[in-house]
This record gives structure tokens, C-alpha cells and sequence, in this order.
């Protein structure tokens, strides 16, 4: 497998629209990076520019060190796997696993070895007589990779593999792909859009936005410790709550109601005392207890949890808080919630305030 | 030259399995393109009106029968079907006794004093029905064997399994 480097990575379109800004990113040896972001933040940009279908306009592209900026696609030796499967529909999913090494001439026998193999890793044997057509959609996204793993390639690519599949086979073909990550042990660049199968296929996940990476980390670092306001709103579902605070001694005072301060966080916020920061608190860090009052709008049962939507007294900020069990707020009830874990962004920069750190 | 290993031969063989039969089917549709230039050339011959007989409608109609039929039975030999071969074998066979229906007998016609089929037309006649039948009779052998083998193929791994 191999090693990839991105370094100064700029994509400037001939109508002078920059998608990508100075994209800095070094992928090890095995590793599965995910690129996450909303529509139109330069993730897929970055990957076409990866496999070659996009032009690089500055920067570097290395592979295992070489630089490849300039290499035609053909000649990168990666695979790439398309949202829209792109197989073809007059051919079986034995011919289509085994095209693109027909096109290269190789030895029928070594083709017929390979498209078993990757036949076998993803449980297509008994459908290689079909026709596309005949397949679910799961099972055609399988034979794209299939198609993929035939090339043994350096590096895969996936733009957004899973978009087009229902929620229950979007989350099986997950749970294959990282099965197939951990049997090939190969180097993955995988964009998606969905936060959740970033969190939970990625070795580090690279969050974009307008263009830019706003953070590189693992999974936990992202949903744990977000850098700013951005990774924050993104990372984590139902999304956090934000709200504008005062840091006033040993509390915040926010629209409607105070939160109190424990002494690493005084300690953490000691330079904003007096002024306004944003205050951000995650669904599942609510729980049932007196510090803010809530007037209840929706109270949604999940089974586990119950998702309970309400706004501050009378004062209109909203809360989304996800506590445990079954509960039966109705609309208008007053529930009291507490808080269990903060987060502090910089009202201006929106960057992550972390006392010392 | 480079000789099969065991494993190879193993190989070549499960991978009738998942592969088409091209190579029968395209000699049918080779055949069908010397059938295609003998007609061709047949029709194009004219001396008086030695060929305005019930034999050429008769000849027309069969070339109709056989272009379908070739081409069915080439989709057929494609996913190995057996029994397509007994159809070519036919065709093949009816191909070398067309050389002796229009073409020699033309060849051996006189009108006045020409002769209705020139020698080097005849042996153009000829080539192209003969190439045509071998064609199709290559592909119905070639096509029985590779069915046989595949079903000794398929008999084998059920067995293993």
C-alpha cells in the first residue's frame, strides 16, 4: 500500500472560483481518511484532484513520496468507487470486475484468480453470472469495489459510495467497507457528507468547510474537542446547542438562565471574564436538574433516549437536549435540565477557547 | 512455446463458468459473412435469365432461414447450449450442398456460347460456402467440447462441495 501527501493543495477554477484553500494533509500507510463536510465545502473537488480527474492548480501531490502532480490519472495507480456505481449494464458483474485488467491485457487466468478473490472478500461469488440490474443497490456498490480491488491499487478512493443506498443497507455496506479496510489494510481516502459514517469508518477525519479544512483528528478528538463553532455544529446528531454567555465570576449568565462555573473552567475561561463567549452544550451532555428552565415544544421518544425541544423560559433560545430512558414531556410542560459537560468558542474568532492548551 | 501447467488448465476451465463462448459464437458470425458474400455474388451474376427460376426464390428463402437461424443458434453456442450445436452442424452441411445446387450447375451451363458461372466465379462460390460450413461445423465441434468440459467442470466442484 502506500503513503499520500497533500501539500498546499489549491483549486482555482478557470472562472477564478477557489473550491480548495491551501489543503495540508499527510495519509500513513493504511490509514482510512475521511473527508466530511457540507455540499459544496471542496471534498469531492479534493478527491478528484487525488485520483487526477481534477487539475491540481498549486501545491504537491506525493504517493509513497513521489511527486504526482502532474500524473495523468491512468497512470496513478489508484481505484476510485463512484456514488452513481458506474458499472456496465449489458455486461455480468464478472465482466465488469474483470474490465478494467481486460483493457490492461492481462492474462485471462490471472483475471479469472483476482475477480474470484475480491468475488470472495465481498460475497459476490453467486452473483457473478448476473447482470447489474439484478443486483440491489448494495450489492452493486459492492461490485464497484470489487471492481476497485481486482486493480490491487495503491490507494482507493470513495466519493460518497453509500449516498444512494436506503438507511438499513447504508448501514450494512458500512460496516463492509470497514470490514474490507481492516482485511486489505489498505490507504483510504473516503468523502461523505454523512457525519456518522465518518465517525465511525475513519481512522482521522478531515472536516472541510467553504473550501477549507477547519480540523484534522480522530473521531473523538472532532465530537470531543471540536477547534471551532464549525466542527462543533457538524460533529454530532442532533447538532450542539450554542448560546451567547457572559462570563461573570464563578458563572455564566446566558438569555434566561446561569450555569456555573466549576474551577478548571473559571480557570479555562480566566481571560474572558467580563466579556461575551458562545457557549456550546451537546444534546446528550443535558440532563434532568434545576439549572435552566425549559419550556417544553416536542418531546420525541427514540426507544433508548427521547429527544426533548424546548426553548429557554419565555425567552425564545432554543434547547435540543437527549436524556436517557423514556419520557413524556408534553407541549407547554416545564422541565428542568442541568449541564453535564461545556464547550467555550470565542464569540469573534469561533475558534475553541481551551484556557492554556 | 509455453506449456499449461495442471493449474492453468483448471483455471481455463472454471472460467467457462463466468466467460462467454465468443469464440463459437463468432465463428457463426463469421460463417454468416461468407454466406452473406456468396449470395452477393451469386445474385449479381446474370446471363439471359438462366437464374429467373423457382431455384433462386427457393435459394433467397433459404438464405433468409439460415441468417436466422446461425444467428439464434450463435446467442445459443454463446452461453454454451448444447443442443445449437446440432443446428450448425445442419447449417454447415447445407452449406457444402449449396455448392452443388446453384453454383456447379450454373458453372456447367452453357448459353449459346457463354457460360453462365465463369470458373473463377465458381471458385468464389465455392470458397465462400465452404469457408461458411467449416465455420459453423468448427464451431458445433468446438462448441460440444467446451459444454462437455464444463459439465465435467461443474460435476466435479458439486462433488467437492
Amino acid at each position: 500500500m502506500a503513503t499520500l501527501s497533500l501539500q498546499h493543495i489549491d483549486k482555482i477554477y478557470d472562472n477564478n472560483v477557489q473550491a480548495v484553500f491551501d489543503f495540508n494533509l499527510d495519509v500513513k500507510d493504511g490509514e482510512l481518511i475521511v473527508l466530511v463536510g457540507p455540499s459544496g465545502c471542496g471534498k469531492s473537488t479534493t478527491l478528484r484532484m487525488v485520483a487526477g480527474l481534477e487539475d491540481i492548480s498549486n501545491g504537491k501531490l506525493l504517493l509513497d513520496g513521489k511527486d504526482i502532480t502532474q500524473t495523468p490519472a491512468k497512470d496513478r495507480d489508484m481505484a476510485m468507487v463512484f456514488q452513481s456505481y458506474a458499472l456496465y449494464g449489458h455486461m455480468t458483474i464478472y465482466e465488469n470486475m474483470a474490465f478494467s485488467l481486460t483493457l490492461r491485457k492481462e492474462d485471462p487466468n490471472v483475471i479469472h484468480k483476482k475477480v474470484l478473490a475480491a468475488a470472495e472478500v465481498l460475497g459476490l461469488t453467486s452473483q457473478l453470472n448476473k447482470k447489474p440490474a439484478q443486483l440491489s443497490g448494495g450489492q452493486r456498490q459492492r461490485v464497484a469495489m470489487g471492481r476497485s480491488i481486482v486493480r490491487n491499487p495503491k490507494v482507493f478512493l470513495f466519493d460518497e459510495p453509500l449516498s444512494n443506498l436506503d438507511a438499513k443497507l447504508r448501514g450494512a455496506t458500512r460496516r463492509e467497507i470497514l470490514l474490507l479496510h481492516k482485511r486489505l489494510q489498505a490507504t483510504m481516502l473516503y468523502v461523505t457528507h454523512d457525519q456518522t459514517e465518518a465517525l465511525t469508518l475513519a481512522d482521522r477525519i478531515v472536516c472541510m468547510s467553504m473550501g477549507h479544512v477547519q480540523q484534522v483528528g480522530t473521531p473523538l478528538e472532532l465530537y470531543d474537542s471540536p477547534d471551532n463553532v464549525f466542527v462543533a455544529s457538524f460533529i454530532g446528531l442532533p447538532p450542539m446547542n450554542f448560546y451567547d454567555v457572559k462570563v461573570s465570576g464563578n458563572e455564566l449568565v446566558g438569555n434566561g438562565f446561569k450555569a456555573a462555573l466549576t474551577p478548571e473552567e473559571k480557570k479555562i475561561l480566566a481571560a474572558y471574564e467580563g466579556k461575551e463567549i458562545t457557549l456550546g452544550v451537546r444534546p446528550e451532555n443535558f440532563t434532568e436538574g434545576n439549572d435552566i428552565k425549559v419550556t417544553v415544544t416536542n418531546n420525541e421518544n427514540l426507544g433508548m433516549n427521547t429527544l426533548v425541544y424546548g426553548n429557554v423560559g419565555n425567552t425564545g433560545v432554543k434547547v435540543t437536549a437527549k436524556l436517557k430512558g423514556w419520557k413524556n414531556y408534553k407541549n407547554g410542560d416545564t422541565a428542568g435540565f442541568s449541564i453535564v459537560r461545556k464547550h467555550f468558542f470565542d464569540k469573534e474568532t469561533t475558534k475553541a477557547i481551551r484556557g492554556d492548551k | 512455446m509455453k506449456t499449461k501447467s495442471a493449474e492453468d488448465l483448471y483455471i481455463q476451465k472454471d472460467r467457462m463458468r463466468y466467460v462467454k463462448n465468443s469464440a463459437c459464437s463468432n465463428l457463426c458470425y463469421l460463417a454468416i459473412l461468407f454466406d452473406v458474400f456468396y449470395f452477393v455474388l451469386l445474385y449479381r451474376q446474370d446471363v439471359e435469365t438462366y437464374y429467373y427460376t423457382i431455384q433462386i426464390g427457393a435459394s433467397i428463402v433459404y438464405n433468409l432461414i439460415f441468417l436466422l437461424a446461425v444467428f439464434l443458434s450463435s446467442e445459443g453456442v454463446k452461453h454454451y447450449g448444447k443442443n445449437y450445436s446440432l443446428i450448425l452442424l445442419v447449417a454447415g452441411a447445407m452449406q457444402v450442398v449449396r455448392i452443388f445446387v446453384i453454383p456447379m450447375r450454373a458453372h456447367n451451363a452453357v448459353i449459346g456460347e457463354a457460360t453462365v458461372m465463369s470458373g473463377f466465379t465458381f471458385t468464389k462460390c465455392f470458397i465462400y460456402l465452404a469457408v461458411s460450413a467449416a465455420c459453423l461445423i468448427f464451431s458445433a465441434v468446438l462448441n460440444v467440447i467446451r459444454c462437455n468440459q464444463l459439465e465435467a467442470h461443474i460435476k466435479s466442484l458439486g462433488e467437492k462441495a
